[in-house]
Parts: structure tokens; sequence; C-alpha cells
């Protein structure tokens, strides 16, 4: 096993490398004018959002307190609306659920979903013989360039458009010219005859209403709307952090999640109860009309009760994944997603301690964080990054005596 | 106490600060020279504080520097650890004599608490300093994690402020002020004081201090703890309204200023200059002649980097001193 010291000195490289690396420079530099610029916009037509962004960290403190009990009551909900609940610890059980409800090899299209980054779910469905697309545009350009994000809201923020008509003309077998427009076309064409062959679709989902067994996901590109609605079965992967108690909570969160990931409004926000069904002849409910016959959803621990029942790092597990804080922080400005794993920042840096549990590996991402404390001013659920960070860095200390 | 397992620029850190008070091993007597002829009382009610902070950064820019030329895995650095631990039980620290080598700016950071001095004096403070019992703050063993180390030594801090008798500490460093005011009082016994910075000091007696002195353009930059952590922003400017000085602010300041990247400059060198170049280059961007902050860390590191457009990195004390001719 490395040690915390050749960990660091293995990571500085790597960000060192990606400190010179002129195109991460260029389109992080973008990524961030647009972003300031479009926030100022958002909250200023809607100003009611910091005020309910309070009420939401509120609601999520609450809801994280009394998980178990909420998670049950979803689970139920979604039961009674004909859908399937599950509760898997890790990685492993979320895979080996997907691969019995799956009964065999079949042809996946995905949603992007962090937590399927964090559990490395395409890779793993890929290795368990199923043929597995990324749907996300930004997704699906990593899974060609086998390369991993480097935003969690925009993955392949780091990636030009002359990158990418080099990697979809090698793919595609045809030149595609570095016009934006035409590699969106290319892509649209390829995926769209996956939607309607794949077996199965997954998602994630941005909030979960454990009285009405609702999960809300929220999406620009209709990726999502296509993964959730075209395959005759639909499979959410959900960590247990998002769950709320009621519908109208789960909406406060993801009006405030996408107004923070700099949305004034998205292009789509998705809403799912269970499976597709009419009563349009007789009045005999039938599942799957148009949509998927079957729906499930996975709630994930994968450290997340660990994270919420910490003394230190309680909040962190309220952070909604809006991706603000990436575009106030002054090292990722210059690296990008390097600054991280499959989570990002100094709240990535937290995130990755628990859910790969493993201080040691963490250790060299929580001693790159400044502790400027300037994501702070920007996360609507002001989560305490510093804080958190001190006493992550005590956990390493103590991890480096053993 | 894992020594093997974490950076040897951590654990040398901790053990000097345990050892010797003092993250470099830089002598309580050395640090107090720039006082010898202010004969200010050891003991008093306003204690000036330096912790030894600016007077610390010469030493510590060269060992940064020593760790940029010499490759922590090459045998150079390994004979300079191995030195440590022999010369350790001599009473002496190698990584001192080193730096000593590489020091440059020895005279300008110690001369940055005389000046401070110096002004607070003029502005009517009657100030305390014990520079030979004078420890660190402590703030890097907070900074990386050294819980255990910590605890102890914060008892230390608490049994040095006792005895002096203050009932207001002035912090030279946000760093120190941090650590007295937000960090310590969680460490059981630490003894209740009122802690200032020297902004603060200044922006209280703001009515006395010289005006019109400068007729340039000024910006500023705001250290993360003194305007996230101490809430100290408008000082700063209310103090630069009240002598007349022209200032612009930077596209990110107050309580959304930029890192200077300090912070990593242990751990991260390479990142830590470049995080500094990039902030040097949006005070530079404001046209101003001159940028003033009010932290020696951030003045140790911004110092270093070099500007697109031209611009002077200064101590809001070295600014202050251009006022009273010191």
């Amino acid at each position: 096993m490395s040690t915390i010291k050749e960990n660091i000195t293995e990571y500085a490289k790597d960000i060192n490398e990606a400190s010179e690396d002129e195109r991460i420079r260029t389109a992080i530099t973008r990524a961030i004018a647009a972003y300031r610029k479009n926030l100022a916009e958002a909250l200023e037509r809607y100003p009611h959002t910091p005020a309910m962004a309070k009420e939401v960290k509120e609601i999520k403190r609450a809801a994280n307190a009394r998980w178990p009990e909420l998670l049950k009551q979803a689970s139920d909900s979604i039961e009674r609306n004909h859908g399937h609940a599950y509760f898997a610890k890790d990685a492993q059980e979320v895979v080996d659920i997907i691969n019995e409800i799956a009964g065999g090899k079949k042809t996946i299209v995905k949603g992007k979903s962090m937590l399927g980054e964090e559990i490395h779910l395409r890779q793993r469905l890929s290795a368990s013989g199923h043929e597995v697309w990324e749907t996300d545009l930004g997704e699906f350009i990593l899974q060609l360039m086998d390369g991993r994000p480097m935003h969690i809201l925009s993955p392949s923020i780091h990636v030009p458009r002359e990158q990418v008509a080099e990697v979809f003309s090698e793919f595609f077998g045809k030149e595609i010219k570095p016009d934006i427009s035409e590699e969106v076309m290319a892509v649209r064409e390829f995926l769209r005859e996956k939607y309607f062959t794949a077996d199965i679709g997954i998602s994630g989902a941005n909030a979960v209403a454990a009285d009405t067994g609702q999960i809300t996901i929220i999406e620009n590109e209709g990726n999502v709307r296509l993964c959730t609605a075209a395959p005759p079965v639909h499979i959410a992967v959900v960590g247990i952090e998002k769950i709320v108690p009621s519908f109208i909570d789960s909406m406060k969160v993801a009006e405030v999640n996408w107004r923070y990931g700099q949305y004034t409004a998205p292009g789509y926000v998705n809403i799912i109860s269970g499976p597709s069904k009419t009563g349009d002849i007789e009045k005999v409910t039938t599942y799957g009309a148009h949509g998927p016959h079957d729906f499930h959803v996975i709630f994930v621990d994968n450290g997340r009760s660990k994270m919420i029942a910490d003394p230190v790092c309680s909040d962190a597990a309220l952070c909604l994944r809006c991706g603000g804080c990436m575009y106030e922080c002054p090292v990722f400005s210059l690296v990008a997603g390097h600054f991280g794993k499959t989570y990002m920042n100094g709240i990535g840096a937290i995130w990755t301690a628990f859910v790969d549990d493993d201080i040691k590996e963490a250790a060299p991402i929580v001693y790159n964080c400044l502790r400027c404390g300037r994501c702070v001013e920007q996360c609507p659920m002001d989560i305490d990054v510093p804080t958190m960070m001190y006493y992550l860095r005590t956990h390493a200390v103590d991890a480096a005596k053993k | 106490m894992g020594g093997k397992q974490l950076p040897e620029t951590m654990t040398l850190i901790r053990d000097n600060i345990m050892q010797y008070d003092n993250p470099l091993a830089v002598s309580a007597k050395e640090n107090a020279e720039w006082a010898a002829d202010l004969h200010l009382p050891k003991k008093g009610p306003v204690l000036f504080y330096t912790g030894g902070e600016y007077q610390l950064l010469p030493f510590m820019d060269s060992l940064v520097t020593v760790m940029d030329i010499v490759d922590p895995g090459t045998p150079i650095f390994g004979w300079m650890m191995s030195m440590r631990d022999l010369v350790h039980k001599s009473g002496m620290a190698p990584e001192k004599i080193f730096a000593s080598v590489f020091a440059q700016d020895k005279k300008r950071f110690f001369s940055i608490n005389r000046k401070a001095a110096l002004i607070l004096k003029a502005l009517g403070y009657e100030l305390a300093y014990d520079g030979e019992n004078e420890i660190y703050s402590g703030a890097l063993l907070h900074e990386l994690g050294f819980e255990d180390a910590l605890g102890e030594y914060a008892k230390r801090v608490s049994s040095f402020i006792n005895n002096s008798g203050a009932k207001t500490v002035v912090c030279m460093s946000p760093h120190a002020a941090e650590m007295f005011s937000l960090i310590y009082p969680n460490y059981g016994d630490f003894p209740d004081i009122e802690v200032k910075t020297f902004v603060e000091m200044v922006h209280a007696k703001r009515d006395m201090l010289p005006k019109n002195f400068y007729r340039g353009l000024v910006t500023l930059h705001d250290s993360c703890r003194m305007a996230r952590e101490m809430d100290v922003v408008d000082e700063f400017r209310e103090v630069l309204d009240a002598m007349n000085v022209r200032y612009e602010e930077p596209f990110r300041w107050g309580k959304w200023s930029t890192c200077c990247g300090g912070p990593i400059k242990t751990t991260y060198a390479e990142l830590s200059h470049k995080l500094s170049q990039k902030r040097v280059d949006e005070l530079a961007a404001t046209g101003a002649q001159i940028a003033l902050l009010s932290c020696p860390y951030c003045l140790s590191a911004l110092k270093g980097a070099k500007p697109t457009n031209h611009i002077e990195i200064m101590d809001f004390v070295e600014f202050l001193a251009k006022g009273y001719d010191l």
C-alpha cells in the first residue's frame, strides 16, 4: 500500500502537468466567466432563490437525519406506484441488482449521474457483458476518449470542439468538422437508434419525494427524457441523501439545484412516479403503455450514511451537485477536475474520503485544498469546507501513524 | 509519528514547532531583533504579537526554494533530512542553516514589525512586546492537521498570553488572529482576550493618520483569513479613504477575494506559484501601481509572482510607513 507521501508526489505530477495545459486554462476561463454571468442574471430574475436555498438546507438536514425512515417511506411509495425499490450498500450490490433485473446481457442507455461515475457504473456493467452507451453529450465524448469528467455538470468542459471533431471522425468513420452543431447532430443520429433498441435505460435523480415516491431529474439535452421513456425498463440509481419528505420539498430542491447550476430554467424537469400505464381501454390499468413497463429505483449508501452520521462532515451530504463552487475555486481554475477524483474541489475531497473510504488515497486532494473558503461563499448549502478539510487532515495524520 | 508516511516538509514543520516553538526553529531572540532599541515593556494590557511570522517568511521562502531546486526524492534532500535528526540533538536545526543561505528578504520582513509598532505608537497605543518569550501562533499545525500537537501547543500559547497580562492582543498575521479568536477557544482553557488585527487598530484611529502622502492608484488584496474568517473588509477601505488614497478594487475582492496560493506552498509549491501569478495578474489588471495587503503569507506568495503588467506588492504597514517617513 502506498504512503500519503507517495500519493501526494504522484498527484503533484498530475496537477503540475494539468496546470500547464493551455486547453484546460482556456476552457475553464471561459466557463467561469459564463457561469458568473449566467448565475448573476438568474438570481436577478429570480431573487427568491437565496431564501429558498436556506429553506432547502434545513429540509435536507432534517431529511438526512432520519434517512432510514424516509428510505422506507420512499420505498413503500415506489412499490405502491407499481415500481420496485432496492437498497444497495455499495457499488457491487448496485451492479448485482441491475444484473438480476437485466437477466442477461443487454443494451443499456445511460443518463449522466455522478453516482454512476462514483461507482464506475458504465465500466462495471460493460465488464458484466452489457453494451452500455452514455447519452449525455459530454459523457459520450468521454466514453469515446476513455477519459474522466472534469466537471460534474459539464464533464467534457476541457475538450475543445477541434478535439471532439477528431474523436468523432474516428468513431463514426467519416469526417466530422469542428463545428459544434455538426458534432451534436452526429451524436443525435447515432444515439436515437440506441434509445429505441435499448433494453434498459438508467438514470440518476436530483431528488426523491418520500411521500409520493416521485423522482425528479433535471436535464437540458433531452437525453434523460429518452433514456427513461423509450426502453422497456427504467432503472434509477440514487444516493440516499437525495430523499426528502414531500413532493413540494423535492421541487424546492430541484429549483435551487438548477438555479445555482446556472440554469435560469432547465430544458427539462422529469418527474417519474412509476412504470408507464394506461386505463384507456375499459378502465383496466395496464402497465407498459408508451413508456417502460418496469420501473426500479436503487437507493445507494456507499459511504453516505457514514458521512451523514459524521460529527463534522455531515453537512457535506447536503451538496446539491450544482457545481457552483468549482467556478470559484482558484485551484480548479488552473487544473479543472484534476483537483479531485470522481468528485472535485474541496467538497469533492470530502466526498472522495467517504465514498472511497480511504483517507490515504484522498489525502493528496485534501491537502491540495487552499482552505480559502471562497467555495463557501458560493455554496447554496453553505457547506463549511475549510473546517471539514482540517478535520480530514487530522484523519490523514492519524492514518499516517498506522 | 508517521514521519515516513507524510511529506518531509510537513513533519519538519511540526517537529520544529513542537521542539523550538517555531516552524523553522528560528530563535525567539533572533525574531525579536527588530525591537531591540524600542524598549517596549514586556507586559501590558495591549500585547503586540508577531508570532515570528513576518520574520519566518524569508526562511520559509528559502526552504521552498530549496525544495524547488532539490526534489524531495533526491539523495540531497534525504541527506538534509537525516542531518536534521542528527543536528536536532545538538539543539540546532539545519533547515535554518540551509535556509539562511538563500534568505534574501530578511531585512524587509523584519522591518515590517518595527514599522507597525512605530505606527501604532504614533497613533497613541501603548504596546507591550515580549520578544524573548514570544512563540509562534501554531497556525501551521492547524493548517496541516496535526491535532494532537495542536492540543499540546495550545497550552503553551495560552500560558504565554496569560503571562503577558494582556487584555487585547494585536496580531500582525490574520492567521494568528484566527487561531486566537476562532480556533484556540475550542481547546479548553484559553484566555478570554480581545483579538485585533493591525488593520483594525489603525482603523480605530484613522482620523489621526497622515493624509495625501500618496497620489498614485492602489488596489487591495484581501487575505482569505482577514476577509472571510475575521470579516475585516470595510476597515481596510475606510483607512484608505481617511488618508485620501485612491484605490481600485480588483475583479474579485472582499469576501470574494482570490487566494494568493500561499497555503499550499509547502506541499504543492509549483501550483502555489501559478496561483500567486494568477492573483497578481488580477491585481495588476486594475491599473494600480501598488497592491496592498495585510498578511505575511500573502506578501510572501504574491511578491514572488511576476505580473504581466507592473505592480508593486506591498504590505499595508510598508505603505503607511511612507506617510510617517519611516
